[in-house]
């Protein structure tokens, strides 16, 4: 009789281990829809934000990513033309065409609004931090994992994240941004127009990311476009060869 | 004698023309040189202006950019207008009366910068060349300069994944300091000796192993100084070569670079992000000098110049902390080897006040010429600047102190965005001190003020 329980207890261990969804990998598969995982991606971002009434002038970036680095460009507005936003694992740099050299930055230096580095560049939260699933929630009609992400390390841009990601399109939908404190700092949304293809797969692909501050009213919103995955020379993030 | 003299003292004018303080001998080479270029005869200026006549050609005959299939290419440029105001020390020891560096007092500037670029495969090429149309005044007279030269132009082969090719004119510049750069033979003052005016780069070949995004290897032959070699071509036929290594939170490099007949330059730079808002950083170099000017701590004693100097490490050490406003504030030490004690600095002085024009403008001409880039030995540095990634305008707030003889300067530079082309911008530069101490012995006020518009 005890033999029998053990078993039928086994069993339904042995069911719910399959059952539950590992929260690693629907990171995972999450960041490839926001360019992790990847070989290399480039990618437009048009850069529009808001503090309070006052609008920002709207910024347009072309930014080269791989795993550990990615150079951001700045397009638009025409006299920023050509400063480049170089980062390599949590090294930064900014450079513009005639500067005498390469300015060093910490990484708490952001771009227009609210969108830091850690924002336009690729997505790998499944290296970058330690995922938990916590539940699911119905969000907006669509339901989702509820995710707790805590940093691995200090290269992160954010303490904790708090991610909400689709369960039928695997997608992060939602994204709750923490300091160490704990504060909530700001939220994100994501939307999903654009398509990859990789690996012979069409992966969905962020088109849209909006940022609302947490401790003021100011909005950033991002717009991804010209997607494209290819394979990115290192040497395109070697400081020394940055044209 | 003479002629020594003369070309220091001519080099020395060519320094001066611009908003510097006491010059680095190669800076000021490179600056004078680019002066000379007014007394030389027209042909010179029409000279440059071919060596532009392609790449302008270029940029009138493309579109702004360009893509097909396998080639892109995209021209873009700025366009300054600014005038300056400097206020020369007339009771100067260095320079009585504005009679040797013959300071320009005021000055109106119009300049050009194009960004050139294309692509085809595994090719990049990339130009920027600049036109200048300048009108000096002072006291002793006016004149007006041409120039249209090519300020950095390369060409990029990427042979495999990891190999890089490249040939031109390229800014060798490295490492994190803002006020020296110790770690960099060729570019120690980092364009601070003139704000406005843009660093030129050096004629070089290089080639690059570049195997991940963590390391790079370079060796490079420097085939001329570049745009701003004169009659002695500084770094004419150098090896250089650069090791680089990004980690997790940090960023290195060591540099060495080697003339024939001159010791072996040593640099080294390191960076370390601490946390968010917190950069470490540092700078070494270990050197020695060229036409060295010797200052003995007795006054008694002449000037001399020794052919080559002995070695002298300079180093540097800094700190930023960015606010969460995107403010950052930073903080940097420099210990100058290759500066004067505090007894050679006030021989130097002592000296140079004895001079008494004309007999002594040889003299003032060596000890301005050929004196170390900065006179002491000790410096603070301070800098307080907005996020530079601001789109609504740029400011930045510096003092330097000399911990020798006790002089500041305090710098400001500002940029006001009027639309989205169009940017005002003013540089003040106000040194504090007597006519004997570094910064306040040849200027008492520096101010320029601009307008910048992006083209196309």
């Amino acid at each position: 009789m005890k033999t029998l329980l053990k078993m039928i207890l086994l069993m339904l261990w042995s069911a719910a281990s399959i059952a539950a969804p590992d929260a690693q990998s629907i990171v995972q598969r999450a960041d490839r829809a926001r360019g992790g995982a990847l070989p290399g991606i480039v990618w437009e971002i048009q850069l529009n934000s808001r503090e309070g009434d006052r609008v920002a002038e709207p910024q347009r970036l072309e930014v080269r990513a791989v795993n550990d680095a990615s150079v951001a460009e700045v397009l638009e507005p025409a006299r920023s033309k050509g400063s480049k936003l170089l980062q390599v694992e949590r090294n930064m740099w900014l450079t513009r065409p005639g500067l005498s050299k390469p300015i060093p930055i910490s990484p708490r230096q952001r771009m227009s609004g609210q969108a830091s580095n850690g924002d336009i560049a690729a997505t790998n939260y499944a290296l970058d931090y330690e995922a938990k699933l916590t539940g699911e929630e119905n969000l907006d009609g669509e339901q989702c994992y509820v995710l707790d992400l805590t940093a691995r390390h200090k290269r992160t841009t954010y303490d904790h994240i708090r991610y909400w990601v689709s369960v039928p399109r695997e997608v992060a939908v939602k994204a709750e941004f923490y300091s160490l404190s704990g504060k909530l700092l700001k939220t994100a949304r994501f939307e999903y127009g654009n398509t990859i293809q990789y690996e012979g797969r069409r992966i969905p692909f962020v088109s849209k990311m909006t940022i609302k501050d947490a401790l003021m009213d100011a909005e950033t919103t991002m717009a991804f476009g010209a997607v494209k995955v290819e394979m990115i020379p290192p040497s395109e993030f070697d400081l020394g060869q940055v044209q | 004698m003479k002629d020594t003299s003369t070309n220091l003292l001519h080099d020395l004018i060519a320094a001066l023309r611009g908003t510097r303080n006491l010059a680095y001998p190669f800076d000021m080479s490179r600056l004078l040189r680019s002066v000379r270029l007014v007394l030389k005869p027209l042909a010179t200026v029409f000279r440059g202006a071919l060596k532009c006549l392609f790449p302008l050609a270029a940029v009138s005959a493309f579109p702004a950019a360009y893509a097909d299939s396998a080639s892109h290419g995209s021209w873009d440029g700025v366009a300054y207008a600014y005038l300056g105001n400097t206020a020369p020390c007339m009771d100067s020891v260095l320079n009585p009366g504005n009679q040797i560096a013959r300071l320009v007092e005021h000055s109106q500037t119009a300049e050009a910068r194009f960004n050139l670029k294309a692509e085809h495969d595994q090719l990049r090429l990339a130009l920027r060349p600049i036109v200048l149309w300048q009108q000096d005044r002072n006291t002793l007279g006016r004149q007006t300069r041409h120039e249209a030269y090519l300020s950095q132009g390369e060409a990029q082969w990427r042979m495999t994944e990891a190999w890089n090719l490249a040939a031109g004119r390229e800014l060798l510049t490295w490492g994190p300091g803002q006020f020296r750069s110790p770690a960099n033979p060729f570019f120690f003052d980092n364009g601070r000796s003139n704000p406005l005016r843009e660093l030129s780069g050096l004629d070089v070949v290089k080639l690059s192993w570049t195997p991940d995004t963590r390391r790079t290897l370079s060796v490079a032959r420097i085939a001329s100084t570049g745009h701003f070699a004169g009659n002695v071509d500084t770094w004419r036929d150098t090896w250089l070569l650069k090791a680089d290594r990004r980690g997790d939170a940090w960023a290195g490099g060591l540099a060495l670079a080697k003339k024939g007949g001159q010791g072996m330059f040593v640099g080294a730079h390191l960076q370390y992000t601490l946390n968010d808002a917190l950069l470490l950083y540092g700078e070494l170099g270990s050197s020695t000098r060229l036409d060295a000017l010797q200052s003995p701590p007795d006054p008694a004693q002449p000037f001399s110049i020794a052919p080559e100097s002995g070695r002298r490490a300079n180093e540097l050490l800094g700190v930023t902390y960015t606010f969460m406003n995107g403010q950052s504030l930073a903080g940097e030490y420099l210990h100058h080897g290759h500066g004067f004690t505090t007894g050679e600095r006030g021989a130097y002085f002592t000296r140079t006040a004895s001079a008494v024009l004309p007999a002594g403008a040889a003299t003032l001409g060596m000890a301005l010429g050929t004196a170390p880039p900065l006179l002491g030995r000790d410096y603070l540095h301070v800098v307080w600047q907005n996020n530079p990634l601001e789109n609504e305008g740029y400011w930045r707030l510096m003092w330097t102190h000399n911990l020798g003889d006790g002089g500041d300067e305090l710098s400001g530079y500002g940029e006001y965005t009027l639309s989205g082309r169009t940017s005002a911008f003013a540089l003040a530069v106000l040194p504090r001190g007597g006519v004997r101490q570094e910064f306040s012995a040849l200027f008492s006020r520096m101010v320029t003020l601009g307008l910048k518009v992006a083209l196309p």
